[in-house]
């Protein structure tokens, strides 16, 4: 049984006041101090679609009816489509995925307890591992490939995820050209245009830079991917204390105003294309200003930024689940679970970097995908609640077996036990003579055989004609 | 058709249906017939009862062990199976002893003196009877004078004790000992089992066999039953 896009929102850190107040605020710094916008293209699409610009000052600034009139303009409903239709996931309201983040630098190896530099091989044997986790919904490129030039990368990160699994591809893009041979490869995988246009195989995410800048680069980009209509993801990674407020209240107003930008410049260049309402914000260690990937407050900053994409009823994009720790130590487990479930239970959308990120994002590591798998399991579960009606009650049953007897044999207990409980497929439950007998096995020892039986025993691929299509067609795919 | 119901016969055993009412593990399986309807109508088509039993009932239940031990199938999913089986040879045993098939064995089964913990040992006796033994449940908390008793009235080829709890667990070794004191010791092979217990305890109270769960308490009395030694 595989627990995706149920309704999260029982957990809401913010009340409504706070929430019409975050807004109230975003709206008036929108209005009275606006952004920079360092893109022509933007700047001018921005101008037309009614901003009052500052040219010299490159500053947009908008009133609040303007504003709201933009962000309206966006669809509340995204689908995300995988390759196979029971991938496909369906962002809106308060139902909850979750799916892989990244971009990571490196590869942790439990094994040697080393790190290493990532390679593009990487990436495709993460794709295929996360093909086979079924609490992982959708995947999210995790690691740039370190030895590849930087103009080849957003081809070849695309292609490594589009050829080795079914689920929908979002990915960061790092070059303008990258972004047009990646849609042309899609293209070619949708078998059209217009195919690609009803199923959105893959999605792009443009960052905006916290506090309220739209980079010269990546407005192009933001430019470009709205035209295409590919699905467009508008992360602010707004750090408390750095790069905003050091309060909660605070970062989420500069977050709510930079993703908010992004929704608008999307609307502004193409009406109605889909985009995402998106949040990286987080704590900052102020010991050194490192970003922090585990915090607790990380879980309710993105918590809290469910309800505002609520609020403006556009999808949301997440970040939770990951680790700050270097190993998978208790660490590990019990930061990315804090923070996943957090994010979940308040109805976050689309929950990434949800699984095998460590050590502020920058290492992937293969097991923790696994460990994560069963973490994200749990999670969905606690998202699915308790389901109180005469059949679950069993006053029928309870009748039947009385007092001083057992449910072991109640047929009532067959129908309902694989369902109502969580089936782990990790977690060990051995009893302490078993565990030692099998070798007393850690958790990512366990991780490490699953990810091994995974890896082995993997196929599938794009189909040869389409592959061979791209190959030819698209330059620069390390195949 | 022989073969064909057997095919069933086997479904049901996997599936856990008694009847056709019952749900089983797969969906829309209600309405289907169901372990009693299919024997009836096996019985009268003529099928042999002993193929019954060897190619239907025990094959099924060796799949039942395997998806067990994989951990596919848990304790409420083995006994649904081994329940079907049990009623299977409840109708098929009038005709058993018409065709003079000796049953397997007959099985006594309590749970200790001061000990009112019963689950496991039920599980334990819905198991055997799934496995084709004749089981006589004296129930829990059994007085050591009442199991010398009924082992010697009943004349079991097994005794099985159970206890849940360390205090209790003693009262395995002092019924041991008052069945040597009767007599009786060599006359039946006793297996315990229980959460406190473990090999070692069984070795050192002198009991011919220990089962970890159930399917182990079963192998344990099969290995017994053919003249092998058990894990021992």
């Amino acid at each position: 049984m595989i627990r995706k896009g149920l309704a999260g929102g029982s957990y809401k850190p913010l009340t409504p006041e706070a929430i019409s107040k975050i807004n109230e605020t975003a709206l008036r710094i929108i209005e009275e101090i606006g952004c920079e916008v360092n893109s022509d293209i933007a700047l001018a699409s921005m101008e037309k679609a009614g901003a009052i610009v500052n040219k010299k000052q490159r500053r947009v600034r908008l009133s609040p009816q303007k504003a709201l009139e933009l962000i309206s303009k966006a669809p509340s409903e995204i689908t995300l489509c995988g390759q196979d239709e029971k991938h496909d996931i369906h962002l809106g309201g308060n139902r909850v995925y979750t799916g892989t983040g990244g971009t990571a630098l490196y590869i942790y190896e439990p094994h040697t307890d080393q790190r290493r530099q990532a390679t593009l091989d990487d990436l495709k044997r993460i794709a295929r591992l996360v093909d086979n986790l079924d609490n992982i919904h959708l995947f999210m490129l995790p690691t740039y490939p370190t030895e590849l030039p930087l103009e080849q990368v957003d081809v070849n990160r695309f292609f490594a995820g589009l050829d080795n699994t079914t689920k929908h591809i979002m990915g960061g893009v790092y070059t303008h050209d990258g972004v047009q041979q990646v849609i042309r490869m899609a293209k070619i995988v949708a078998g059209s245009a217009e195919a690609l246009r009803q199923r959105p195989l893959i999605s792009m995410i443009a960052c905006s830079i916290s506090p309220f800048i739209i980079d010269g680069e990546y407005g192009d980009v933001m430019v470009a991917i709205a035209k295409s209509g590919v699905p467009l993801v508008c992360p602010a990674e707004p750090l408390c204390g750095a790069t905003s407020p050091v309060t909660l209240a605070g970062n989420l107003v500069v977050q709510t105003v930079d993703s908010l930008m992004g929704v608008m410049l999307a609307q502004a260049v193409n009406p109605g294309t889909p985009v995402i309402f998106g949040s990286v914000a987080t704590s900052t260690d102020l010991r050194d200003l490192k970003y922090i990937a585990g915090s607790v407050e990380m879980g309710l900053l993105n918590a809290a930024g469910a309800q505002m994409a609520q609020f403006y009823k556009l999808p949301f994009y997440a970040t939770g689940g990951m680790t700050d720790s270097k190993a998978l130590d208790a660490q590990s487990g019990y930061e990315s679970s804090i923070t996943g479930l957090l994010c979940a239970l308040a109805g976050a959308n689309f929950i990434h970097d949800a699984a095998g990120l460590m050590e502020f994002a920058l290492t992937a590591c293969y097991e923790k995908y696994v460990i994560d798998n069963e973490i994200l399991g749990m999670v969905m579960r606690a998202v699915e609640g308790i389901r109180v009606d005469d059949e679950t009650l069993a006053f029928d049953i309870i009748k039947e077996v009385g007092p001083g007897g057992n449910f072991v044999t109640a047929k009532h207990t067959r129908r309902f036990m694989r369902q109502e409980h969580y089936q782990p497929s990790l977690s060990d439950r051995n009893s302490r003579e078993v565990w030692e007998a099998r070798g007393k096995k850690t958790t990512w020892e366990m991780a490490s055989e699953k990810v091994r039986t995974i890896l082995d025993s993997h196929t599938g691929g794009l189909p040869d004609t389409v592959r061979s299509r791209i190959l030819s067609e698209i330059k620069g795919i390390v195949d | 058709m022989p073969e064909d119901i057997i095919d069933l016969i086997r479904e049901s055993v996997i599936q856990g249906r008694v009847t056709k009412d019952d749900e089983g593990l797969d969906e829309d399986m209600v309405g289907q017939p169901g372990m009693s309807e299919l024997i009836e109508e096996a019985l009268i088509s003529g099928v042999d009862a002993q193929d019954i039993i060897n190619q239907g009932l025990t094959a099924a239940m060796k799949i039942v062990g395997k998806r067990f031990e994989a951990e596919e199938y848990y304790i409420p999913d083995m006994l649904a199976s081994a329940e079907a089986v049990g009623v299977a040879m409840e109708i098929l045993e009038p005709e058993l002893t018409r065709s003079g098939v000796k049953p397997k064995g007959k099985i006594i089964i309590a749970t200790v003196k001061g000990d009112l913990h019963d689950i496991g040992k039920n599980i334990v006796s819905i198991l055997l009877r799934g496995a084709g033994y004749i089981v006589k449940d004296l129930g829990n908390d059994i007085e050591t004078k009442d199991i010398v008793k009924a082992v010697k009235k009943e004349k079991p080829e097994f005794l099985g004790l159970s206890a849940l709890l360390t205090s209790t667990m003693v009262n395995m070794e002092d019924t041991i000992k008052a069945l040597t004191e009767s007599g009786l010791r060599d006359k039946v092979k006793i297996v315990i089992g229980g959460a406190p217990v473990s090999e070692e305890y069984a070795e050192s109270i002198g009991a011919d066999g220990y089962g970890a769960d159930g399917f182990q308490a079963v192998a344990v009395v099969e290995a017994l039953n053919s003249g092998t030694t058990g894990n021992k």
